[in-house]
């Protein structure tokens, strides 16, 4: 089995519709291809998509009195659901390849859905903020379903050799208070 | 005209619930528990009732409350609770139920207030439960007695090194002596430094669906279970990457069993230290084993697991705390905290977060297959053959002793005596009528 990796691609110089559409395109094939790449286990690969210097981020969401919402996502530096670096969720793939990760054997079902994307100039030159919405089904031995729904805003750059838009900060704001998962052994 | 009644618990006698003998569940002198415990929904009940409502529950941490205001929502077996500080700065805990129509007063997770507010009729709190604005209060009748209907309150409230716990019941002993002998062991993870612990800001909140008694069962007394359900993880920590060493299979260590149920299994090493390596060099363990001694610098402050029971427990090399609430017999909801020491340079605390979160919770390497395990185990307990087989408890019967070095009795590092030492304490538990039954045969 295989999957359409994009093609490098370089956006066009200058402004203009054409270029917001070839970006908007370029970002919309990265993220299906990302989620092709989750839904296959190809974890490895998946990594490949982000940059070295990589912040992989979702903070826990709580309930707070209205006047108190500026506290209602989790702050860098408290209790997370990821806090990632590149390393670390190297880390966390090569239990995958242990054969001995019980989570996942037999494999989970799971279909990442990516939509809602949105993207604009980013303060860098060069690189971009995309906004987009998942929903990720998780299908388990007979009859487990688990659904992670939620937003996730991303720095987009491009890799200086071959010119392929690349993640280097992700926050993932997943929309649940108690996790109604028992856990989470994919990546959003 | 009457006044109304006045209760310990603000509970009408009501009608007695049935409860049933559980002793023929057990056999723990032959090591043997009858799977039904964990499945059964009338046992559950009574279970709230006898286990949860009588004992020493844990709320919070110290912490989590700075100013007057501040609280806190979580739950008390099913029962929730607000852990409020009040103005004069005393935490007190209370029933999250209006008492006018049980209407949950607070629904923030955490936060700061002056009053809780129900958003039903308007029926108002302050920060220490006091019922202080009713509206249309002159539609009640003259006995109508404000001062009476204030939130429910929890019979006691006490800390132990930053932790805070509460009970319902009157009658129950002081904190430190429900704790008992579990305190030796507990202090190794509390009472490493002068100045004491906090929490990392924020809780993991996740659903399992298995019950609370699988979870607290195996952080008192299971080893076992590291080398098998965990071996990707090790594999991914260990040196090479290939594969976990020799000495993690076969771990020497100790289980403490305490006669009120706690547990706490550690290996014994005596280079004591923590996975993290930041963690690790932050420690003067010279000065460890002067403030704590050699045998918890070398044992219980390793890579223990621990519950204190019923349902809080533990890692000392994760700092993690936790509390397994009860959802029903077949679901449970883990609350998690990451403990650090308050001294701690901020560089220090934020690596032993993020070491935390790598390995336990739900997204934890550790962690992710023990929700595997404890959801299979509850999958298969529903049929009449399959949900009343009996299990093997076995393991290091006989072998429990003082050895001299730890306090109380200690069994091997791979032994199931803890788990026997608390279905035990569950036993007598479920067959001791609580304080709230004896209110109501004193007042039948």
């Amino acid at each position: 089995m295989s999957i359409h990796i994009p093609e490098p691609a370089v956006a066009e110089t200058g402004s203009g519709a054409d270029a917001d559409i070839r970006l908007h395109f370029e970002v919309q094939r990265l993220y299906a291809g990302e989620a092709q790449l989750l839904d296959q286990h190809r974890y490895a690969d998946w990594l490949e998509l982000f940059t070295d210097d990589l912040h992989y981020w979702a903070p826990v969401r709580t309930n707070r009195l209205r006047r108190q919402q500026a506290l209602a996502d989790g702050a860098p530096g408290e209790v997370a659901i990821f806090d990632e670096t590149k390393a670390s969720l190297a880390w966390r793939i090569r239990r995958f390849d242990s054969g001995m990760a019980w989570a996942e054997d037999p494999p989970s079902r799971s279909r990442h859905l990516i939509t809602n994307v949105m993207v604009r100039d980013a303060e860098e030159p060069g690189e971009y903020v995309a906004e987009s919405a998942f929903l990720c089904y998780r299908n388990r031995l007979e009859r487990e379903v688990d659904l992670y729904a939620g937003g996730r805003t991303d720095l987009l750059r491009r890799d200086p050799d071959d010119g392929r838009l690349l993640i280097a900060r992700r926050t993932i704001l997943l929309d649940q208070n108690v996790l109604l998962a028992k856990n989470i052994s994919t990546f959003l | 005209m009457t006044a109304t009644p006045v209760r310990p618990t603000d509970r009408l006698a009501g009608v007695p619930r049935p409860s049933v003998d559980v002793s023929a569940y057990f056999d723990l002198d032959h090591g043997l528990v009858d799977r039904t415990i964990f499945s059964d929904q009338a046992l559950y009940q009574q279970e709230l009732r006898r286990v949860f409502a009588p004992s020493w529950l844990f709320l919070a941490h110290e912490s989590q409350f700075a100013k007057p205001g501040d609280f806190f929502t979580t739950y008390m077996g099913e029962d929730p609770v607000i852990v409020a500080m009040g103005r004069d700065r005393r935490l007190r805990a209370f029933l999250n139920a209006c008492r006018h129509r049980g209407m949950r007063v607070c629904r923030a997770d955490a936060g700061a207030t002056k009053a809780f507010t129900c958003s039903y009729h308007g029926w108002s709190y302050d920060t220490s439960g006091k019922l202080v604005n009713v509206p249309n209060q002159g539609d009640y009748p003259d006995h109508f007695e404000q001062e009476r209907w204030g939130l429910v309150e929890v019979a006691r409230l006490d800390s132990y090194k930053g932790l805070v716990f509460a009970t319902w019941n009157p009658g129950a002993p002081p904190l430190v002596e429900a704790l008992g002998g579990m305190t030796w062991y507990m202090d190794a993870m509390l009472d490493r430094d002068p100045e004491g612990t906090e929490v990392v800001g924020g809780v993991h909140k996740w659903v399992l669906e298995g019950n609370w008694k699988l979870a607290a069962e195996q952080f008192a007394s299971d080893w076992y279970h590291v080398n098998i359900s965990h071996a990707s993880a090790l594999m991914v920590m260990s040196p090479t990457g290939k594969g976990p060493k020799s000495e993690i299979v076969q771990t020497p260590g100790r289980q403490y069993a305490d006669p009120l149920g706690h547990g706490h299994g550690f290996p014994t090493h005596p280079k004591s230290r923590f996975d993290d390596r930041v963690v690790h060099a932050h420690y003067d363990y010279e000065a460890l084993r002067e403030r704590l001694g050699d045998a918890r610098v070398e044992g219980p402050m390793t890579t223990g697991h621990a519950t204190v029971f019923p349902n809080f427990s533990y890692l000392p090399v994760n700092g993690s705390i936790r509390v397994w609430h009860p959802k029903g017999p077949d679901r449970m909801e883990v609350w998690a905290w990451t403990l650090v020491d308050r001294s701690m340079p901020d560089d220090v605390k934020d690596a032993q977060r993020l070491y935390n979160l790598r390995t336990f919770g739900p997204t934890g390497i550790f962690e992710q297959d023990d929700g595997e395990n404890w959801s299979e185990v509850q999958a298969t307990a529903h049929g009449f053959v399959s949900g009343s087989m009996t299990l093997n408890y076995q393991m290091g019967l006989g072998l429990e002793a003082e050895d001299g070095v730890h306090p109380g009795t200690t069994g091997r590092l791979y032994t199931d005596g803890a788990a026997r030492g608390l279905y035990a304490r569950w036993r007598d538990l479920m067959n001791t009528p609580a304080w709230h039954e004896k209110d109501e045969k004193d007042a039948a």
